[in-house]
């Protein structure tokens, strides 16, 4: 099924600028993995070296905060919308 | 003569471009990437690491020093390495969810990019050496380096277990040398088979450190033309080698002296650079490691012309400045320029040997590295 993913402000410079990618999977880690697939260098962020999904992303789906070790788990419907973002701290 | 400087920091990259090394325009990139290195291809393409707690370590390269693209390969360990829990322990104040998995190694920084003999090369923390041959689309773990027999006595420095400082021989492709803090430099003479510690008549860290691989190196410098010379910043002291790291003495002539945590006393700092034609050594010693900034707060950068002997330089350097100046927050453009940054988001120039200074750029981020090119 298809969703649409919103990358935060520093991980926009990495796809040209784009706010929004269009994405293929029915949890936030399927999505995650095919948005790596199709674009490696944000896969980078994504993923670390053990494959697990780095522990400070946070997702905002369905009015819900959901941590990274929580996204296999959550599933997603056709035409959703996943807010990706972060942990927040430093001045 | 043109010089860019690209100058990373805390909050992403300041490129300075000047065209006679007195007017300068800045233009800050990579807006919210940490930007921890950066080096030049010979081909003029330049590469910057960035490392961000939330989104991990990449490379962005740029031809131009104004559009970059990040590139799809970067170090990265294998699934199968292990790490160093103390390292892990240093290294995970954002953990907030205290999720840090116990067991792997990660590349969690990129403390310097080296370019030489047609590869670049990558120290990382968890210290490690990583090599790419395709400029930068895929890297290799240097096994012999990663896996050395040694590790398990390597301990974390203050910033943890960092491999900083990358030496290479301009006439010997096979030897090079790498820093990690604070387990030491180490040599290799067979392109990356086998390495060696090489610090020999250098005090470990602490006492209680191992004798051969407890050195806390902060930087090394030397001219990759006459390589056995090297130069050498340690936690405790400044030092010298005539024989490519075999042996070192201690070179504090001129150099003021601070007594570290310890008690120990010798001059303390971070950044060492060379001027190759004028063989010509710059450091910046700070108050010992309690402090970390210029004693008396003067700023002050220390010339050896004879690799024996130093004299401050202080024209133009700020009177009141409790900044520090990290290791790879230094360069030289081969020219008689040298430039470098504060951890208070100052960049200094000087065009003669450092004999007098100008601030050419205030108010950046904390500096975690200058490179520079001319162009």
């Amino acid at each position: 099924m298809s969703v649409r993913v919103q990358l935060p402000p520093v991980l926009r410079s990495v796809m040209g600028g784009e706010r929004w990618l269009e994405a293929q999977g029915n949890s936030i880690a399927a999505v995650l993995t095919d948005l790596a697939r199709r674009h490696p260098a944000l896969g980078l962020h994504f993923f670390d070296e053990q494959g697990a999904i780095r522990r400070n992303i946070v997702f905002l789906h369905d009015g819900e905060m959901v941590r990274a070790k929580d996204a296999g788990a959550r599933r997603i419907e056709q035409g959703d919308e996943i807010v990706l973002t972060n942990a927040l701290a430093g001045g | 003569m043109g010089v860019a400087l690209v100058v990373g920091t805390k909050k992403g990259a300041a490129v300075l471009k000047s065209d006679d090394r007195k007017n300068w325009d800045v233009q800050f990139q990579l807006r919210g990437w940490p930007v921890t290195a950066s080096a030049r291809d010979d081909k003029g393409r330049t590469y910057v690491a960035v490392n961000s707690e939330n989104y991990g370590v990449a490379i962005f390269v740029s031809d131009d020093l104004a559009e970059w693209k990040q590139l799809a390969g970067a170090p990265r360990y294998r699934p199968e390495d292990r790490g160093n829990a103390e390292h892990h322990r240093i290294v995970s104040q954002m953990d907030f969810t205290g999720l840090l998995k116990d067991g792997g190694r990660f590349v969690d920084q990129i403390w310097t990019l080296h370019w030489a003999h047609g590869a670049l090369y990558a120290g990382v923390s968890e210290a490690g050496l990583f090599v790419s041959r395709d400029r930068g689309e895929s890297w290799q773990p240097i096994d012999g380096f990663n896996n050395h027999p040694s590790r398990d006595s390597w301990t974390p420095g203050f910033g943890g277990l960092g491999a900083h400082t990358i030496l290479t021989d301009g006439k010997n492709p096979n030897r090079m040398w790498v820093g990690v803090s604070a387990a030491g430099l180490f040599r290799t003479d067979d392109g990356g088979k086998t390495w060696n510690p090489k610090n020999k008549g250098v005090n470990p860290a602490v006492d209680s450190a191992p004798a051969s691989t407890g050195q806390c190196i902060h930087h090394a410098a030397h001219d990759p033309a006459n390589a056995d010379v090297i130069f050498r910043q340690e936690h405790r002291g400044v030092h010298r080698s005539d024989d490519g790291g075999d042996t070192w003495r201690v070179i504090e002539d001129g150099l003021p002296v601070a007594e570290l945590s310890d008690g120990h006393r010798c001059s303390f700092g971070f950044p060492m650079v060379m001027d190759r034609p004028s063989r010509s050594v710059f450091v910046v010693p700070l108050d010992g490691d309690n402090f970390r900034f210029p004693r008396s707060g003067q700023l002050a950068v220390y010339r050896s012309d004879d690799g024996e002997r130093w004299r401050a330089r202080t024209k133009g350097l700020p009177q009141n400045c409790y900044a520090g100046v990290l290791r790879g927050a230094m360069a030289v453009d081969q020219q008689s320029g040298i430039y470098f940054g504060t951890t208070s988001g100052s960049i200094y120039a000087s065009s003669d040997l450092g004999e007098s200074w100008r601030e050419v750029a205030s108010g950046l981020p904390r500096v975690m590295s200058v490179e520079v090119c001319t162009t």
